[in-house]
Parts: structure tokens; sequence; C-alpha cells
């Protein structure tokens, strides 16, 4: 009888505790376990990027609610929510994971599989719209994706008319995910490569271009390049980018000009943030050259003309507290709250009646929401306003602007707006 | 020995065993179905029937329907067995193997309906949570009383297993139903949970299968066990180690790296206890290899170690950081579970029905039958484990080669369609095994 009684004792109760101790409630009370904060990217109030230690936040409201039905549905168990500092997958989905970040996660959605990718830099990489298609139809714009449909997360489980309440709630779960992290994508490096100015279009890297517009781009931009892809349909916010009339808005190059094929390399690598389009920095180079030399073939113009030189853009200046009174100075002159609003929200008086060549509506940037489709960098913004936004009402400020120092001040100034609150 | 009659209540374990029969027919063709999902996404999707609600389906179905029914049932027949007395309150049996598997059903219904804890292996909705581990417990303590009975003063090696097995996963199920989805947060709670799941497999699944070979392979072979010093050694190291295990799960996470490692060491020395459990069950059939050939009981048992060796040394080389960069995370880890869980202790269940199952119910089976199903599961859980390590490897280094991740995961649709024709090879093999026995001559 003793030894019954021992073993159940000692192999039994004994051991499990003893490692239970050691392995979960040891680490539990160690200070280093309990922390609540993370390595935050913030902008600051001159308009600059840079680390901080900042607070996790607990999930709250339409976060909360999208939390338990990620939960529900059992996304976890095809996507993990952590990133290892090895294999490169800080390059590939973002800053390593920290313990602060999961502070308020009960239970914790870590995951032991990916069958799809990580999610725990998913919050920001892809548009809302992206999300509503890819929750109804995800092959639509991702054709080998095994991923199942959610038609039951829609208002009509058969015309799909927009996410219901759940399936908004999901989508605001996942647009939160490692938002506590701040601002690290505007400054991720593997969205911040230059690849060049122009590629030589050959018949093997038109073709190659083909079959990675039909495998990655056809779903929203078409097969024509018209912008009626399959997947076109759900979009509500921006429409996919009609590629036959040759008018692009992202260029280093002068107004109404074509873009170079270096600007449609860099749009593709960065994507359009706040938009369905998705920054395609994982896609290798030569496909991301390729496909820019494919898109091309669909519009004339540009086998009828080339694009003019593009403007040189020097190296950013430090910010400086005199640069952004400058900035805003110019702000006032050129009036820029016409459009953008005089709260910077981008609901200016005349921000109603606004559309793009193509017939659209289209909304001024919201200078405060952070999320710039031009890009984050006071580059991008410098470039701006020396290109404009072909097919938009965004003029070209080239001539305006005569000198270095105002372009970078109201760069500064407009970055400064989307300042993180300490 | 007694004839079984004296001893052992016969309807009893046929009770458990009948419905752990139900149960494998039941858990393995959720696994189809996920499988094929994989190659097809549309394929059976609808709100009550995606991937998320029916995979845990299949593995609760799996560990907790088919694993641990029949577990149950050969429980019933060992104890008695070995301690020479009858199994203390027997009447409690029926309602218990009732309400056991009344609380699986609603269990999986629930998870049908939605309702999921969130954590992988617990997801069961919490009051069929706390019946499940009403039963169990209670379970425990009727074997317990009987053990405390016993007329014989040695306790056999399938005792110290079946001993530390139950009091381990009442506490183990305590701690992933009732702890786990309240009292920790963020990397502890993932670090707990780590600990869980292993406890679930380690803890549970494995002595509970080496209680059954420990028991079943002599009486089958007619050979005393080879050495029981070898058996103390297994055991204890087991008992020692295994514990400690559970956070291999999640290497280069935020959880503290110390713990972390730890979990590394604990699974290399496993290779200690499943070593001496291997040497010792080859040479219990010394002598006796014409038994190999002869009795069911014995081949599948045999077949069993090997995949239980193989698996399991897999399972300490790939909790080495080296190893798991590339394979985390991917199908490798997948073939580590069905390699240990259905190669080693599935099979032995299985095995030990082919030697209970006539007993108690006074029928025989047919051989062809038993010979051809005991081939589709052999062939089946070889093509799933070799394919889905090799397609593991292939995913892993193609994302640390830098793939798009979705080629990464095209990549892998013809290896799934194998893995597929692996698992229905299998299933039909299991069940097979189930109509054969069920359906056996009086």
């Amino acid at each position: 009888m003793k030894k019954a009684k021992f073993v159940a004792l000692l192999a039994g109760f004994t051991f499990i505790f003893l490692a239970i101790m050691v392995q979960a409630i040891i680490p539990s009370l160690l200070k280093e376990t309990e922390i609540k904060y993370v390595t935050k990217t913030i902008r600051t109030p001159l308009g600059e990027l840079t680390e901080v230690k900042g607070d996790s936040r607990p999930y709250a409201g339409l976060v909360e609610q999208g939390r338990r039905i990620y939960i529900r549905e059992g996304c976890w168990y095809c996507h993990s929510m952590y990133v290892r500092p090895v294999t490169g997958e800080e390059r590939r989905w973002g800053p390593v994971s920290q313990v602060g970040e999961y502070a308020y996660d009960t239970p914790h959605l870590f995951g032991t599989r990916r069958i799809g990718p990580d999610l725990s830099r998913a919050g920001g990489k892809y548009g809302d719209d992206w999300h509503r298609v890819h929750f109804a139809d995800g092959r639509l714009i991702v054709p080998e994706s095994i991923m199942p449909k959610f038609p039951w997360l829609f208002e009509n489980h058969q015309g799909l008319q927009g996410p219901s309440a759940e399936g908004q709630a999901l989508i605001a779960f996942v647009q939160n995910l490692g938002m506590n992290r701040g601002k690290w994508r505007d400054d991720f490096s593997s969205q911040n490569l230059s690849g060049g100015s122009a590629a030589l279009a050959t018949a093997a890297s038109l073709r190659h271009g083909r079959e990675v517009y039909e495998l990655r781009c056809l779903g929203c931009h078409g097969e024509k390049g018209d912008g009626q892809g399959p997947a076109a349909k759900f979009f509500v916010k921006v429409q996919p980018r009609n590629f036959t009339s040759g008018s692009f808005k992202f260029r280093t190059t002068p107004s109404g000009s074509l873009p170079l094929d270096g600007d449609l390399y860099r749009t593709i690598t960065v994507g359009v943030r706040g938009t369905a389009m998705p920054p395609w920095y994982e896609l290798p180079e030569g496909d991301r050259w390729d496909v820019a030399q494919y898109l091309k073939n669909f519009a004339a113009d540009f086998k009828e003309s080339v694009p003019e030189p593009p403007f040189h853009i020097p190296p950013a200046p430090r910010a400086t507290p005199e640069l952004l009174a400058r900035g805003k100075e110019l702000h006032k002159t050129f009036q820029c709250a016409t459009c953008h609003g005089e709260d910077h929200r981008g609901n200016g008086e005349s921000a109603a009646s606004l559309t793009d060549d193509w017939g659209n509506h289209v909304q001024p940037a919201d200078f405060t929401s952070g999320v710039f489709k031009v890009g984050p960098r006071p580059e991008d913004i410098y470039r701006t306003f020396m290109t404009g936004l072909n097919g938009t009402p965004m003029p070209s400020y080239d001539s305006i602007l005569p000198t270095d120092e105002d372009r970078w001040a109201l760069a500064y100034f407009i970055l400064s707006l989307s300042a993180d609150r300490p | 020995m007694e004839s079984p009659g004296e001893l052992v209540n016969n309807d009893l374990v046929k009770g458990w065993l009948q419905w752990g029969f139900f149960w494998s027919i039941f858990g393995p063709l959720i696994g189809i179905l996920v499988s094929l999902k994989f190659n097809y996404p549309n394929f059976l999707n609808s709100e009550f029937t995606v991937f998320g609600r029916l995979r845990p389906i299949h593995i609760n179905g799996v560990i907790f329907g088919f694993f641990t029914t029949v577990i149950f049932g050969l429980f019933y027949y060992m104890v008695p067995k070995i301690t020479g007395v009858r199994l203390y309150r027997e009447e409690w049996g029926r309602p218990l193997i009732v309400v056991w598997n009344l609380a699986l059903s609603a269990g999986f219904i629930g998870i049908l309906a939605g309702y999921n804890s969130g954590l992988e292996v617990a997801e069961f909705p919490a009051p069929v949570a706390a019946v499940l581990w009403l039963v169990f417990v209670t379970i425990a303590f009727q074997i317990f009383m009987t053990i405390s009975r016993r007329k014989e003063e040695v306790l056999y090696v399938s005792l110290w297993y079946i001993i530390a097995a139950l009091v381990w996963t009442s506490v183990n199920l305590l701690l992933g139903y009732f702890i786990l989805p309240y009292a920790a947060s963020g990397a502890n709670s993932a670090a707990l949970h780590g600990l869980f799941i292993h406890y679930t497999v380690g803890l549970w699944i494995t002595p509970a299968g080496l209680a059954c070979i420990y028991y079943f392979l002599p009486a089958a072979s007619g050979n005393p066990l080879y050495s029981h010093r070898l058996g103390m050694i297994g055991f204890w190291t087991l008992a020692f180690f295994y514990p400690y295990v559970g956070i291999h799960h999640y290497l280069f996470s935020p959880i503290v790296d110390w713990a972390e490692t730890l979990a590394i060491g604990a699974s290399l020395m496993l290779i200690i206890p499943v070593t001496a459990v291997l040497v010792n069950f080859y040479g219990t059939l010394k002598g006796r290899w014409e038994t190999f050939l002869s009795d069911f009981t014995v081949r599948l048992l045999i077949v069993g170690t090997l995949f239980y060796f193989l698996g399991s040394l897999q399972g300490s080389f790939e909790a080495m950081r080296g190893l798991q960069k590339s394979t985390h995370f991917t199908d490798f880890v997948i073939a580590h579970s069905h390699l240990t869980v259905f190669g080693g202790y599935v099979i032995f269940a299985l095995a030990s029905c082919y030697y209970v199952w006539p007993k108690v119910s006074g029928r025989s089976f047919n051989r062809e039958l038993a010979r051809w199903s005991t081939w589709l599961i052999v062939v089946g859980i070889s093509t799933m484990g070799l394919g889905l390590i090799t397609q593991g490897l292939i995913q892993g280094n193609m994302l640390i080669g830098g793939s798009v991740f979705v080629d990464s995961v095209a990549a892998m649709k013809p290896y799934w369609l194998v893995r597929s024709a692996a698992g229905i090879a299998m299933d039909v093999g299991v069940a097979l095994v189930a109509i054969n026995l069920l359906r056996g001559k009086a």
C-alpha cells in the first residue's frame, strides 16, 4: 500500500507541482513578465518619428467584441500572434514581439501554427476595403489563399452587402493588431528600400509581369487593368486604380507627366496606406519590376510618350520649431484648409464636391490621422507638393514653393498635425 | 490467473469500449473533413462547420472521445486483473459511461455553435468541462480505492503509470479548464497553456498508453516483462522530466528565456524514458517473436513502439532552437503529433482492444480483416508522417529564403492531398478494427 501512495504523491502530485511552480508560477511573479509597456514609435510635435516607452492598452468596445469573434471562429488555429527574432521574421512581419504587448490578453492567442500569416502586425497593413473582400471571398484577391469565406459575418449572406456588426468588430480587431507599437510601419525598413528609377522591358519580363499581375493584382485591378476586377464591387472607400489612362498619382515627375518605372515600383512596394492596396515588399524585386512594366501596357500613353525628367528630392533636414512656424504660415497662405479643412481632417468647405478624373468622389487627406496615401516620410510629402496628384484636384506647388526650405517647412508642418499625444 | 469473469465486469468494459469505438470513427472522420478543407477551402464551409470550429472537434474528439473513452474501458479491465479485486463501486460505472459520453456530445455541439475558450485542447464550454472533470475524478477515485484494496503487494509497472496518469490529469484538467482561462494573461497565459497542452499528451496519453502496452504485451506474448528495473527508470525519468517540456511550444516568444531553455533541456532528457521503454518491450519479446505474426495485439503493439520511438525522438529534437527556427509553425509539428498520438498511443489502445474485446464479449474477430486494417493503418501513418515532415521542412526553408507567405502555402497543396489520402487510409483502418470487433462471431 505504501508504494501506491508513494507513486501518487511523489510522481503524481509533487513532480507536477514542482514543474508548474518552476515553469509557470515563478515566471509569473517576475517583474519582467508583468511589464505593461512597449516600445512605441510615435510622431513628435515636430513631425519626426521617434521611439518611446508607451503603455499597452486594454481591449475595449468594438475591438474587444472583435477579439471574441476571432476566438469563436477559431482564426487563431491558423494565424499565430508573435514575431520571432529569427529567420528574418522582423523583415517579413515587423518588429519582434515584446512581452508588454500581451499584457491584457486573456486568454493569450500566441498560436502554434501558421497555415495563414502571423497577424501580430496586421493592423494598418491593409485597408478596411481589403478586409471586407477578404472575409467575403478571400480568393478573389489572394487566389491561392485557403482561408474560409465568412458570409455569416455580412449583412446579407448571399449579396454580401457590407459586414454585419460582428464583421465590423472583427475588422476593427484585426486593424488594431500591433497598434500599441505605434507608427512603426512609417519607419519599416522593408518598405523603405529604394529600387532605382527605370528598368528594361523584355519579352521575358513582360511575360513574367503578366503572371505576377494575374496572380496578385487582377482581383482588384481587373483583367483589362481598368480597375474593375471581381473584388472591386466590395470597395466603399477608394476604387482600384484604372491603369488604362496613364494617369498616376504617386510620381517623382512633374504634374501631368507619366510616372517613372521606379515610381510604380515604389507604390507597389509600399502600397497605398488606408486603401485596399497593400505593401508588396514581400514580393521578390524582380516580380515588382516586371509587373510595373506589364501594367504600363494597359495605357497607350506609355507607348506614345515618355515621362518627363523627375524632380530631385534632397535629403530631409531635421525639423525645427522655426521651420514648423514657417510651415504653418505657408499652410495659411496657400489655403490648404479649403479642401483639407480648418481642423485638418480632410473636411474643408469644398471637400464634398471633389471628384477625380474617373468621376469618383475623392476625400482630401486627413492630416491628423497619420495615414498618408502618398507615404509617411517628409520626402513623400515634399514630393507631393512638387508633383501634385495626377487625376485628382491636388495640384502641383512646384512653382509656388520655390525654396527647399519652404517645402520642408510645409511638409513637417503637415506631418506634425498627426503628432501623438505624449 | 482467475478467469476474467470473476474479477472484471465485462458489461462495463464493453460499455466503455463500444462508445470508444463510436468515437474512434467520429474523431478521425472529422480529421478527414478538416484536412480536405486545405485543398478545397469551400468544402463544407458554413457557420457551423468552418475550419476553426471543426478542428477543435477533431482534436478533442480523438483525445477525449476516442482515446480516453477506450482507455477507461481498458483501465476497467486491467486494474481488477492486476490488483486481484473487483472494481470499487462497480454500480457507478454505468452512470459514468452515460454522463461522460453525453458531456462529450454536448461539448462538440457547443463548439459547433461557437463556444470556444480560445485555448487549444481546452476548448470545451465551461459546464461541459466541469462535468468531464467530475467524471474523470470519480473514475480516478474508483481506481485508487480499488488499488488500495489490492491483494498483490507488488505494484506492477502498469499501475504506476495508471496512478500517476490519473493524478496528473485530475490536476491538469483543473488547470486547463478552470485556472488557465481566468487567472493568467499574456505571456504567462501562454506559458501555462504550453504546460497544459503538453500535460495532456505527456501526462495523460503517454502514461495511459504505456500502461496498456506494459500490461498487454506480456499478457499477449506470454513472456514476462523483460526488466522491472528498466521499467522503473522509464517511469521515474518520465515523471520527473515530462512536466517541464510544455513551453517548447512557444520558443522565441516573449515568455522568459530560461523557462524556454529549461523546457528544451527536459525535452531532450525524454530520450531516456523513451529508449528505456522501447528496449524493455523488445526484450520482452525475446524468444517469442513468433507471436508477432500469430497475434494481432503483439503485432500492433510492436508496430506502435516503432512510431512511438520515431515520433518521440522527433519531438525531442524539434524542441531545440536550431531546428525549431524553420520547422515551428509548419506541418513538421503536425507530423510529430500524429506519429506519437496516432502512431504510438492510438495503436497501443487498438492493440489492447484486440486482446480485451474477445475476452469480455466472447466474440472472435476476422483475421483477414484485421490484417487489412493493420496494413491500412501502418501505410497510412507512415505516409502521413513522412509527408508532413517533408512539407514542414520545405515550407520552413521557403520562408527562411524569403518566399511570399502565400506562395509557401500554395507549395504545400500537393502534399496536403497526400496527407488526406493517408488520413483516409488510417481512418478506414481504425473503423475496420472497430467494425471487425463489434461484428465478431460469438
